[in-house]
């Protein structure tokens, strides 16, 4: 009996650390009782170097919030792609639903590892030139976003459902045991409020597209789509420290070429340090115990798979043509007035260049305010942030998306800075709104206006209601120097369906074209 | 499975998990309006009372109308509903003050409540009101497991009817405000755009669920039909600092005034009538008084009510 751990516990140990650690800073994304958050809740998107190479390249700046991810960076030029086996937890987790979903053999094109080249190729020219693409394709954006827009409100609202049902309709004795329980989980994992978002559908698609790949192939994505992946390979070309076959002894068997995870070993027993993620299945799988993790000194049979001149010269020029494409619609001209960002959140040029679309702003948005955009800026803009004042408000004194934007996309703001930035004007339509169209007293949206200045007053007038009696009311009015487009007006209205106050993007402080006094740009 | 078996399971098992789930068979005996409704035509005490120490304040002022004991039995379940409804420090007197609250929570206490809860549905979002009002460090600060600050749990809102209300006929109302023993109401006074003062009756309004906003078209009429069917035993007006403008939120120091006084009172229409005063106002003017009062629901005219200055 062995007593020492195995190679393999250690990988999956290492895995479940990580997971666990992921998820502890997933459910730490959330108000805590103070302004500031502690914990680096972030953190994962802070050591990728995929993210910070592509918002780098956006901004044509060195972001000092992503320099973590030189590190690892750095140890993969090292070690080779040990993050991939060992700590993504996108990885562990299409290593755990693997068996659950039966294996279905397919036939891969010989080409398609070139994808993630191109993909990532696209996705740096791409970011260069103006094209947004990173969000969509990183690991960890499609994770935590899948997860934070879809799969977390969803289980939540399982939770909530049944404890709802056996409150309401529970007898005594077995409210007895499901309250305490149902305490307990709310203050360990379910979110404080239930959270709903536009985008929940295509967020969860997503990722179970990815999850679903591993029917054809084990770690699908991470062999073929992968551009992080595909960044930390080009790293662990050059890693010193790598698996290999001791030659001499192999007698090609090709137990090898079936068990490794990621195709990284071809029939002769050859590993492929592009693909292989260190996982250590091999050192441990082999019957004859050919493998050994080691430092190579002389340089081993290369397998590069890098793409062809042709290749490379044809995804460059597309990724530098795509975004010219992308720059002649209306919009960027003409930005959508109902596309309104969260405070802090930079010029949208730059803004769509830096954020990852993570969703993590969205997720600790305390009024459930923030929601994944559609269309409203563009395709190269879905699931970027933007406020919907009729789901949710800007809390006035709350500064949380600007503090756990990876990418500084939103800018952190102190309290005191973060009330004076205006995101939005609101706007009364006087053909719904009760004093006016009505004639019927209602000043929702005076009471909640939170400037200590109040943005939105009353003024006294006498006017024919609907019966044709004369009425004293109180009328509401903005006053645009003071509004700072937080939305409670339009989120508090009290009228069904559409609010009678509008919040729109115009005069952003973001953008130098300030609007003068008179409401002419 | 043949049919007839599978017949046979089906009613058997759902005839038996209804008849588990619903054991014991309580009956509902359980009364929406825990309080006697106040006569009319006796005279209504206030307790008035000014200090710069608000915890000697609070002791003292609920003395002068007979002490906690007269209002919480012992083993009672005492629920104080403070105004906590905004996102703003205790200083900036958009909601109660959070020593006002606890020591109210103490004297409960000593008076042998069996639990206190405290609670209100904020305006913004509750955890930053609960934090930020002060309120919640105050009372996690006493330490003392039968005292509670508890989020409002949306699943506890009971619909309830309003038979006596002329405008409002039911609405949600939080069910432990209905269900508790001693209701201590403990608004804060401070000026509000429609209903002119926001006092013991408006401050009703943080245990209602449904969109309140729509109570707003008749507010004053709508208070005074909440308030016969929620009776606080005690209503305690904190005037501690009194927001005068830009209310009910506030969140500049100019519109604060330091004011350091207390009233209290079981009707709350009384004591809203002399909290209505320290703002130099007439009870006249602040229409959910004038329309309680017509409803006959507490005393509004100054010279009924019993004011019992602390010397």
């Amino acid at each position: 009996m062995n007593i020492y751990p195995t190679p393999v516990f250690l990988r999956r140990f290492s895995q479940g650390l990580f997971l666990c650690i992921f998820i502890v800073l997933f459910l730490h994304t959330d108000y805590q009782g103070q302004d500031e958050i502690s914990g680096a809740v972030n953190l994962l998107f802070r050591v990728d170097p995929l993210i910070a190479l592509a918002s780098s390249l956006a901004t044509r700046t060195v972001i000092t919030l992503v320099l973590p991810a030189i590190f690892l960076l750095l140890s993969c030029l090292i070690l080779g792609r040990w993050f991939c086996g060992w700590a993504c937890p996108m990885g562990t987790l299409l290593d755990y639903v693997r068996p659950l979903l039966g294996k279905k053999p397919a036939t891969i094109p010989a080409e398609l590892p070139k994808l993630r080249y191109m993909l990532l190729l696209i996705i740096l020219v791409g970011a260069l030139f103006g094209l947004p693409l990173v969000g969509f394709f990183d690991p960890f954006a499609i994770l935590v976003r899948g997860l934070s827009m879809a799969l977390y409100p969803a289980f939540s609202m399982a939770i909530e459902k049944f404890f709802t049902l056996t409150y309401n309709h529970g007898p005594a004795w077995l409210n007895m045991l499901t309250e305490p329980a149902y305490q307990f989980l709310r203050a360990t994992v379910l979110p404080f409020e239930q959270k709903i978002f536009t985008l929940a559908l295509p967020a969860a698609l997503m990722l179970g597209t990815l999850f679903l790949l591993e029917i054809f192939q084990r770690r699908f994505f991470c062999r073929y789509v992968c551009p992080l992946g595909a960044l930390l390979a080009l790293a662990a070309r050059m890693a010193p420290w790598k698996i290999s076959n001791r030659q001499p002894a192999c007698t090609v068997c090709g137990k090898c070429n079936v068990l490794c995870r990621t195709g990284a070993i071809d029939k002769q027993g050859q590993v492929n340090s592009e693909r292989c993620i260190l996982c250590l299945d091999c050192l441990t799988g082999c019957p004859q115990h050919q493998f050994v993790f080691s430092r190579q000194h002389e340089r081993a049979v290369l397998l590069a798979e890098g793409l062809s001149r042709r290749a490379f010269m044809g995804t460059t020029v597309s990724a530098i043509a795509l975004p010219f494409l992308f720059a002649v619609r209306p919009l960027k001209r003409y930005p959508e007035p109902s596309l309104i960002r969260p405070p802090g959140a930079l010029p949208e040029e730059e803004f769509l260049g830096r954020c990852v679309r993570c969703g993590e702003c969205m997720q600790v948005c305390i009024g459930n305010a923030l929601h994944p955009t559609f269309m409203e800026a563009g395709a190269e803009g879905i699931f970027t942030p933007r406020l919907i004042p009729r789901i949710g408000y800007c809390e006035y004194q709350c500064t949380l998306c600007g503090q756990v934007c990876p990418t500084g996309a939103l800018k952190q703001l102190p309290p005191i800075k973060k009330q004076t930035v205006v995101i939005g004007l609101a706007s009364i339509d006087r053909n719904r709104c009760l004093p006016y169209a009505k004639g019927v007293p209602c000043i929702v949206c005076e009471e909640h206006c939170p400037t200590p200045e109040k943005a939105i007053r009353l003024r006294e007038v006498s006017i024919l209601n609907e019966m044709g009696q004369v009425v004293r009311v109180k009328q509401p009015y903005v006053v645009d120097k003071l509004c700072i487009g937080c939305g409670i007006c339009e989120n508090k209205c009290p009228l069904p369906g559409h609010s009678a106050i509008v919040v729109t993007s115009a005069g952003e402080t973001r953008h130098k074209r300030a609007t003068d006094s008179n409401g002419y740009t | 499975m043949e049919r007839r078996r599978f017949l046979h399971d089906v009613t058997y098992w759902s005839l038996s998990c209804f008849l588990l789930l619903h054991w014991p068979f309580p009956t509902l005996t359980t009364s929406a309006q825990a309080q006697t409704p106040q006569s009319g035509m006796a005279l209504s005490k206030v307790g008035i009372g000014k200090d710069k120490d608000y915890r000697k304040l609070v002791r003292q002022v609920i003395a002068l109308i007979g002490g906690m004991g007269a209002f919480v039995k012992p083993g009672a379940r005492v629920v104080i509903k403070p105004n906590m409804s905004f996102d703003r420090p205790p200083e900036m007197g958009a909601t109660t003050h959070p020593l006002v609250v606890r020591t109210l929570a103490e004297m409960a206490l000593e008076a042998g409540a069996s639990q206190v809860r405290i609670f209100d549905r904020t305006c913004n979002e509750a955890r930053r009101c609960y934090h930020n009002s002060g309120i919640l460090p105050a009372i996690q600060g006493m330490d003392n497991r039968k005292v509670r600050c508890d989020y409002i749990d949306r699943r506890k809102f009971v619909t309830v009817p309003i038979p006596e209300g002329r405008v409002l006929k039911g609405w949600d109302i939080y069910r432990d405000a209905l269900e508790a023993d001693c209701y201590i109401n403990v608004p804060v006074a401070k000026q509000h755009g429609l209903a002119g003062l926001s006092l013991s009756l408006k401050n009703n309004m943080g245990i209602l669920g449904g969109n309140r906003g729509q109570l707003h078209r008749k507010l004053d009429q709508n208070l005074a039909d909440l308030a016969t069917i929620i009776r606080p035993t005690l209503n305690v007006v904190d005037a501690t600092r009194m927001l005068l403008r830009n209310g009910p939120q506030g969140g500049s120091l100019r519109d604060v005034q330091t004011n350091d006084t207390i009233l209290a009172s079981s009707d709350p229409v009384a004591v809203d009538a002399c909290a209505t005063m320290l703002f130099g106002r007439s009870p006249d003017e602040i229409g959910a008084t004038v329309a309680a009062a017509d409803m006959g629901l507490g005393i509004m005219r100054l010279n009924r009510i019993n004011r019992i200055e602390r010397p």
